[in-house]
């Protein structure tokens, strides 16, 4: 049976954009799946010998300073030596997610990951960079919350009443996802085959300008909430 | 406080790390030793240009956003940083303000402390002709992630070369 591993490279413990991706890519991979997230040392040993026996690895991974978070880069480094010495080849893909609206930001993360299959000795199937993270996984967020509201609508007003209002909210929820989970159903159906994804890009579907309004009303609303914005928000420190 | 002229990020030894701090006035040793990045977003939000993990590198931000050149010193790992350089970056965010803008006709950060002048990288190590080419492309987006005007790449056959560095 095939084995795929998900490698989470984020170091949130719980709703990472990259575990919702890799929860995505995962949905229609068949055989065995397991999911592991990299946090710290003490997480390696479990890691690597759960790829003793596997076939495919897929990293979901944060864009951090246009590359690898430096303890995912850590994890790399001795993913290398353990796989090389016991000889363990594997098929790679990446999901990467970046800020910016831009997908094509995730470039240079795609490179790093191809040159690692060089060193590796493991084949490079390529990766999907997607743009505008955060406000994905605030959609994601949103899709709990207008579902609980569905639940109370229908109760207390009907489920004709409450049916029209949730469907619209999905809709925007799906329309603007909709590309990034598109992405990365299909990147599930090439590592099903065992075939190159190739390297590619998308993002949020929302005009950049409408993006960096939305990102910067985001952060505004969190500052205030969390005081940075009280304490010399844009000042030189 | 004035502004810093040059700021250097080395992964070296204590012996490099001794040498760089009698010639420049601002050195950031990276050991490998310091907290990952949590991703908490909390020196843009929280307490700006400050990171909430309390170790050496909690306003690093700062002696980077305020120098005009910033040196790197790093070994080759993939076409990028090593892991340790790698964590003072990721932990220096704060340079630039959580506000978004068009640079380069892309989505990035406004600067916290403006424009720069150069952003120079040293690399050692084994390295392959794609791996190069990796370096000086996220070079270039980096140069202008921070705000530089110019960037450089060298590479280091030999560590003795440090020694002559300006």
């Amino acid at each position: 049976m095939m084995k795929t591993v998900l490698i989470n490279g984020s170091p949130k413990k719980r709703l990472s954009v990259s575990s919702y991706l890799l929860g995505i890519v995962g949905l229609l991979v068949k055989g065995e799946v397991v999911k592991e997230q990299v946090r710290n040392s003490g997480d390696y040993e479990r890691i690597l010998n759960s790829l003793v026996d596997a076939d495919n690895v897929v990293f979901g991974v944060p864009l951090y300073v246009d590359g690898v978070p430096s303890h995912m880069l850590a994890f790399m480094k001795e993913m290398e030596k353990f796989c090389v010495e016991k000889k363990i080849r594997l098929r790679l893909y990446v999901v990467s997610n970046g800020g910016f609206i831009e997908g094509s930001q995730n470039k240079a993360l795609m490179q790093i990951y191809e040159n690692f299959c060089k060193h590796c000795d493991f084949e490079w199937h390529g990766g999907v960079g997607i743009g505008g993270g955060v406000m994905l996984n605030v959609m994601r967020i949103m899709f709990f919350a207008y579902a609980g509201l569905f639940v109370l609508n229908t109760i207390t007003a009907g489920l004709t009443a409450a049916l029209p209002i949730f469907a619209e909210q999905l809709f925007v929820i799906l329309f603007f996802s909709c590309a990034a989970i598109l992405y990365c159903l299909r990147m599930g159906f090439a590592v099903n085959k065992g075939a190159g994804y190739g390297v590619k890009f998308t993002r949020i579907l929302l005009p950049s300008f409408l993006f960096i309004l939305a990102a910067d009303i985001f952060f505004v609303i969190i500052s205030i909430f969390q005081g940075g914005i009280f304490r010399g928000w844009l000042k030189r420190k | 406080m004035g502004d810093i002229m040059k700021t250097i990020i080395h992964d070296l030894d204590e012996s490099y790390d001794l040498l760089f701090k009698k010639k420049y006035e601002n050195v950031i040793f990276a050991n490998g030793k310091y907290a990952p990045c949590q991703g908490c977003f909390g020196c843009w939000t929280k307490h700006p240009a400050q990171c909430y993990l309390k170790d050496a590198l909690q306003t690093v931000c700062r002696q980077i956003g305020k120098a005009e050149e910033l040196i790197i010193i790093t070994e080759n790992c993939y076409g990028a940083y090593s892991p340790a350089v790698k964590n003072v970056l990721d932990r220096s965010i704060g340079v630039s303000t959580p506000f978004s803008t068009y640079r380069g006709k892309q989505m990035h950060h406004t600067l916290r402390y403006g424009r720069k002048e150069k952003l120079t990288i040293y690399t050692y190590g084994h390295i392959t002709k794609e791996e190069e080419k990796t370096f000086r492309y996220m070079l270039e987006r980096n140069a202008i992630n921070y705000g530089f005007r110019e960037f450089e790449f060298h590479y280091l056959e030999n560590l003795k070369q440090l020694e002559e560095m300006e």
